[in-house]
């Protein structure tokens, strides 16, 4: 094809797209660098005019203060408590629910379906009053079940949507055969489908993770107060006694960013594929 | 492996799996039926639903407690006078004031203002932006892989992260951006100080955290189109930007209209980012109906006044959701005949 001509030596790699993603991975990671550099600044050189690139004088005072005294420690756990009871819910509950509303002859999946992707899509502002006032009777609120329990809810539409439209590909027999065998359904979901769900709970695990890792809103209005902070609220509230402190606020951040880039990541193909599955078979 | 999406391997283009071949499996009208159980009758067909009864209703429950309850529950209070007590809620006498107190404020009219037209810039742009980046990620021989990697990374920022990260980059003294401006005019900017520079920047900070994932949308389908109908087009002497108009972009529409509807959703409901960035200033330029809403409900304690809001604002997305269904509807599906008619 023409538009792959040909070309030898350096001359090869110097074309449109190739110069092209390199300003689009500029882009994309500069103010991420820079981030990541402030963070090993001292005050003072944070707030140089003009500014400096790499640090000066690197420092992990930052690092110190954020999980010292600025808590970010305790907002890491609280986070991450929060995120992984989340997740680990969010699956069982898919895996079960995807399953039946996949494969099982239940009348009315298709309004199910669509009615969990209403909900999926639903503005957050407008369900917290009530959640609020709901959490506040009950004394949910400042404790991890407030968060756990909307977060559950909010997320598992979109795994049941990702775990049933994977649990369709698999072929009819392999559960016949291990029915025939005499195997429950319980046991039959768990020693035949769930073997072949892994990639789709994979793509659930990492989006519901990273997905209640970042929430902010509900984490704001449920759980202000300063023990029961998650990282967004931590860092949102976060503040100095004269003047915005970047160099600390920026170290809690790489805390926080850092696991989660790693997961993604690590996860990419499964970040991709959930994506991609939602956008084209939606 | 399933989970691996063909445009990161490039797989269906070596040999691998024709993309068609797997879309057109996908592609029956309708959602796929599981195939009736054979044998056995009708009660095992029984034992088999309340299975799946069982299966589905705790995921179902915590849904509904979690979400239709507070809607519904939202809805009741925004028409009525609602008082908070030590106890709980108070809530005496049905009445509308709720809503024409709202509808006659010019902080809703302004946030709501402000809240369309950011969503339709910033999503336009988004868009235009993430089917350029889609595009160049398509002819990109080398790296592709760790370009998309790098792209999931704002993708799985924290909002409120990149929002400090972008205020810290606009302040007026010692922010960077603030002192590259510095160096081409005389006078820089105060970014976050003024309306019309803290909305661009506000947007800006919006549009490199989310258009990698319109690009990644685009770019899934994009791969999707047959390369025989690039040939053809070549053969036919169509130049560039007639073959992006006639067989790109009509093959995107279904792709595309999914990434605009999530991003319009998301933007809608712009919370977080205002909330660290502007706190919905200066004055009240980057208000968002969020933003108002979270004000009234928890800063003025007038929880009647901000139910009409989040319920007006939840009501306002379903029917633009509604409504962007209606009208792409047929386009997706056209699009999906032509480009199945078109590959088969």
């Amino acid at each position: 094809m023409s538009r792959y001509r040909r070309r030898t030596g350096v001359r090869r790699y110097l074309n449109v797209v190739n110069i092209g993603a390199l300003v689009l991975a500029a882009a994309t990671s500069l103010p991420l660098i820079w981030m990541a550099l402030t963070s090993f600044k001292s005050p003072v050189e944070a707030g140089a005019v003009p500014p400096t690139f790499f640090p000066d004088d690197p420092t992990l005072a930052n690092y110190g203060n954020a999980l010292g005294s600025a808590g970010f420690g305790r907002y890491l756990l609280n986070s991450t408590i929060v995120s992984v009871s989340s997740t680990a819910i969010v699956l069982c509950l898919a895996l079960f629910a995807g399953y039946a509303l996949g494969r099982l002859p239940l009348r009315g999946r298709g309004p199910i379906m669509v009615a969990l992707l209403v909900i999926s899509v639903f503005p957050t502002i407008a369900v917290v009053t009530p959640l609020y006032l709901v959490e506040r009777q009950l004394g949910l609120l400042n404790g991890y079940w407030g968060l756990i329990i909307p977060y559950v809810a909010f997320h598992l539409p979109f795994a049941i949507w990702i775990l049933r439209n994977s649990l369709l590909d698999i072929p009819y027999e392999l559960e016949e055969s291990a029915t025939v065998d005499g195997a429950s359904p319980a046991r039959t979901l768990l020693s035949v489908i769930l073997p072949q769900a892994r990639p789709a709970l994979f793509t659930a695990g990492v989006f519901t993770f990273t997905a209640t890792w970042t929430e902010f809103l509900m984490a704001l209005t449920f759980n202000a107060e300063d023990s029961h902070r998650t990282v967004p609220v931590g860092i949102a509230l976060f503040s100095g006694l004269y003047e915005i402190p970047f160099g600390t606020i920026f170290a809690g951040a790489m805390a926080a960013t850092v696991p989660i880039a790693l997961l993604v990541l690590i996860f990419r193909r499964s970040v991709l594929s959930g994506l991609t599955d939602g956008a084209v078979k939606g | 492996m399933r989970a691996t999406p063909d445009f990161v391997t490039d797989a269906h283009r070596k040999g691998g799996v024709h993309p068609t071949a797997r879309s057109a499996k996908r592609s029956g009208k309708g959602p796929r039926r599981a195939p009736e159980p054979r044998p056995g009758g009708k009660s095992i067909r029984d034992r088999q639903a309340r299975t799946g009864w069982l299966y589905t209703t705790p995921a179902l429950l915590v849904v509904a407690a979690v979400t239709i309850f507070p809607v519904v529950y939202s809805v009741v209070m925004s028409f009525t006078k609602v008082r908070l007590t030590h106890a709980g809620t108070q809530v005496t006498d049905w009445t509308t004031a709720n809503y024409t107190t709202m509808l006659g404020s010019s902080a809703w009219r302004e946030a709501l203002l402000f809240t369309v037209g950011y969503t339709l810039v910033t999503v336009a742009v988004e868009l235009a932006l993430g089917t350029a980046v889609a595009v160049l990620l398509e002819r990109l021989e080398a790296g592709r892989g760790w370009l998309l990697a790098l792209l999931l990374i704002p993708w799985s920022l924290i909002t409120v992260v990149s929002a400090q990260l972008w205020d810290y980059l606009y302040d007026a003294t010692y922010g960077a951006v603030t002192w590259l401006f510095g160096l081409v005019l005389a006078e820089p900017p105060v970014i976050l100080g003024t309306p019309v520079p803290a909305i661009t920047g506000m947007a800006a900070a919006d549009i490199w955290k989310t258009t990698p994932f319109v690009a990644v949308i685009v770019l899934a389908g994009l791969v999707r189109i047959p390369r025989e109908q690039y040939e053809a087009a070549e053969m036919d002497g169509a130049n560039a930007w007639t073959t992006f108009r006639r067989i790109v972009l009509p093959a995107l529409r279904p792709v595309v209209a999914v990434a605009v509807l999530f991003r319009v959703l998301q933007a809608f409901g712009i919370f977080d980012l205002p909330f660290v960035l502007t706190q919905g200033g200066p004055g009240t330029a980057t208000q968002s109906l969020a933003i108002l809403g979270y004000r009234a409900l928890f800063q003025d304690l007038n929880i009647g006044l901000g139910a009409a809001i989040a319920t007006s604002t939840g009501l306002l997305v379903v029917l633009g959701c509604l409504l962007f269904l209606r009208v792409f509807r047929s386009q997706v599906d056209s699009a999906a005949e032509a480009g199945e008619g078109g590959a088969a």
